[in-house]
Order: structure tokens, then C-alpha cells, then sequence
């Protein structure tokens, strides 16, 4: 169980990131990596989030797997959505 | 070698169910965008079978019932607990199928608003802090009440319920009408209808995980929790980091892209 100069510690790594990301928007350059740099800081808060304060990290993998499963549906969703996509293009 | 021991031996893990359920999953997702998938998913599927049949499991059931009974995978874990996780499984499918929804539409379709002139950025952002200085709030209740410190739990959660409550006023009280002075709303097509919908199922996430922190406030102040007894401040606040998750994504994808 970690203590709670982690959790604070881990709070203000996500509102740097937060701060990061509006930084991020209102840099110049091509939008596809923009976007594409949002939404990696985007997944590390999550990944973050479900590691340090749903307590991931210190569970066992039965109890990971559950979420990581779900993610994977979204993702094969997301990728037949994108195939999906580029068929009608 | 002890009963234990033997009985240990005898009970296992399987993967059988899980290479069923994948086959199949892949059987129907290759029907619908790529044919090969399909027979791959078939392919799986029947070597499954076919290990079942191997392992003869018609003769295993035909032994004592005990002996044979499969090892629950969870069983380390309180029910609650597992019924939580299971809970925010289906919760990762239905917010995780409305963005890749959100992600297609808005790719496939024409010209789409530019979020910093439709959306205030300050105020997402200020937000998306307090959702996150909410979510720091319920573990450190959680880290208090298994320290024991009942004063901890109480602070803790009282002031999650209220930056909780402060993110839905904003969201609801100011956002939502600003907006539709300005002429965005639910019916203003799919910019309007995806960000309302969106996030306003996000809004009931909220509304129902301040509920849920209500009735542990009350709970707390009757002295309900315990350094032993606090599995219920442990599953809501799993529910409330994931709702706190969800934004993590609402925030960037509607004010920043």
C-alpha cells in the first residue's frame, strides 16, 4: 500500500500533465502529431490513474486482466470501425 | 500428502472458457470486416473443442463433484470487490464504444467545429483538476480508514463529495446554458448531439458516484468503518477514479482536438 506522498505526488503529475496538454494545443505544428501527442499524455493520466489510485500496480493479474480485457474489446473496436472507414473512403 | 495438498492438486485454472469465448469473439468480428479472421476464429475455436475432448471431461465430471470442482479464479478477492471490477468492465465498453462512435463520426464526417472557439479551455481545464484533486481526495480517505484514522476518512471524503459536487455545478450550472446562449445545443447536429450526450452521461456517472460518496459520508459519521471493515469506500472509490478515467479522455477530444 503506498503512502500518501505518492498519492500526492502522483496528483501532481497528472495536473502537469493536464497543464502539458492545453500546452501542447497551442504549439505549431502538424495537427495528426498534435492530436497524436494529446492523446498519448491523454492515455498516460488514465494508465496512471487506474495504476497508482484503483491500486493496480499492487493487485495480481487476475484482477488487471479484467479491465485489460475490456480495453482490448475497445480497441478491436476500434479497429474495425477504422477498416470500416477506410472502406467507405 | 495431506487432504489439502491433494485437493490442490486436483483443482486448476483453465483457460478453456476464455479460448471458447476469444474464438468466437473473433468468428463474429471476422464475419463482419475481415473474412480470414473469421476462419481464424473458427480455427480456435475447434482446436479448443478438440482439447476438451482430449482432456476427457466427460470422465472428470463423472468423479466426485468435490475433488473435480475448478479452482474460481477471484477467489482471492471479496465478491464485492469482483463485482465492481466486472461492473466497470461493461462501464469501460459502453464509454469506450461511444468514443471510438465519437472518434468515426467525427472523422467520417464534413467540417466540424473547432473545439477552442465552441469550448472554454480554462474552464475544461480547471475541471479536469478538480476531478483529479476529487479522485486524490477518496484515496486518501481510503489510505486513512486502513490506517485507522476515522477523522482522515471523513475529510477525505467530505471533500471529494464537494469538489465532486463543485465539477457537476460548473459542468450543468454554467457550461451547459452558456453554450446554448451561444446557439450549440443538443439539436445543433452532430457536434451538438456528440458532446451533449457524451458528456452528459459523464454528468450521471457523477451524479451517481455523489450519491454513492453521500451514503459513505453517512455511514462514516455513524461510525461505520474500521481499519478491518471499509471494502465499501475501497469499490466506490474504484468507481470514482474511473469516472474520473472517462474525462481523462472527454476532456481532451471535445476542448483541446
Amino acid at each position: 500500500m503506498p503512502g500518501l506522498k505518492l498519492y500526492v505526488g502522483i496528483w501532481l503529475g497528472l495536473v502537469t500533465a493536464t497543464i502539458l496538454e492545453v500546452v501542447t494545443r497551442s504549439l505549431s505544428g502538424t495537427i495528426s502529431v498534435i492530436v497524436l501527442a494529446i492523446m498519448v499524455i491523454a492515455c498516460a493520466k488514465a494508465i496512471t490513474i487506474a495504476m497508482y489510485y484503483q491500486h493496480l500496480r499492487y493487485e495480481g493479474i487476475k484482477v488487471a486482466a479484467m479491465p485489460i480485457a475490456a480495453v482490448v474489446g475497445v480497441i478491436l473496436l476500434a479497429v474495425s470501425a477504422a477498416m470500416v472507414g477506410m472502406n467507405m473512403m | 500428502m495431506t487432504a489439502a495438498e491433494e485437493h490442490s492438486q486436483e483443482t486448476k485454472s483453465s483457460f478453456t472458457p476464455f479460448l471458447i469465448a476469444a474464438g468466437l469473439a473473433l468468428f463474429m468480428l471476422g464475419l463482419l470486416v475481415f473474412f480470414p479472421l473469421a476462419i481464424f476464429g473458427l480455427i480456435i475455436f475447434a482446436l479448443t473443442l478438440l482439447k476438451v475432448y482430449k482432456d476427457n471431461v466427460e470422465e472428470k465430471f463423472s468423479e466426485n463433484k468435490e475433488s473435480l470442482e475448478q479452482k474460481w479464479p477471484l477467489e482471492a478477492m471479496s465478491k464485492e470487490k469482483a463485482g465492481t471490477w466486472i461492473f466497470l468492465m461493461s462501464e469501460i465498453l459502453v464509454f469506450g464504444s461511444l468514443i471510438v462512435a465519437y472518434v468515426f463520426v467525427r472523422i467520417s464526417s464534413g467540417p466540424w467545429p473547432v473545439a477552442t472557439e465552441v469550448h472554454n479551455v480554462t474552464i475544461g481545464m480547471a475541471n479536469t483538476i478538480i476531478l483529479l484533486t476529487s479522485s486524490l481526495f477518496m484515496v486518501v480517505a481510503l489510505h486513512s480508514i486502513r490506517t485507522g484514522n476515522t477523522t482522515g476518512l471523513k475529510i477525505g471524503l467530505g471533500s471529494a463529495f464537494a469538489l465532486g459536487f463543485v465539477f457537476l455545478e460548473i459542468k450543468l450550472g454554467f457550461e451547459w446554458p452558456e453554450l446554448a446562449r451561444n446557439g450549440f445545443t443538443i439539436s445543433n447536429g452532430l457536434p451538438g448531439s456528440t458532446y451533449y450526450i457524451l458528456t452528459g452521461l459523464h454528468a450521471a456517472h457523477v451524479a451517481a458516484g455523489l450519491a454513492a460518496i453521500g451514503y459513505l459520508m453517512i455511514r462514516a459519521f455513524k461510525g461505520g468503518f474500521s481499519s478491518t471493515s471499509h471494502s465499501s469506500v475501497e469499490n466506490i472509490g474504484l468507481y470514482w477514479h474511473f469516472v474520473d478515467i472517462v474525462w481523462m479522455f472527454l476532456f481532451p477530444l471535445f476542448y483541446l482536438i
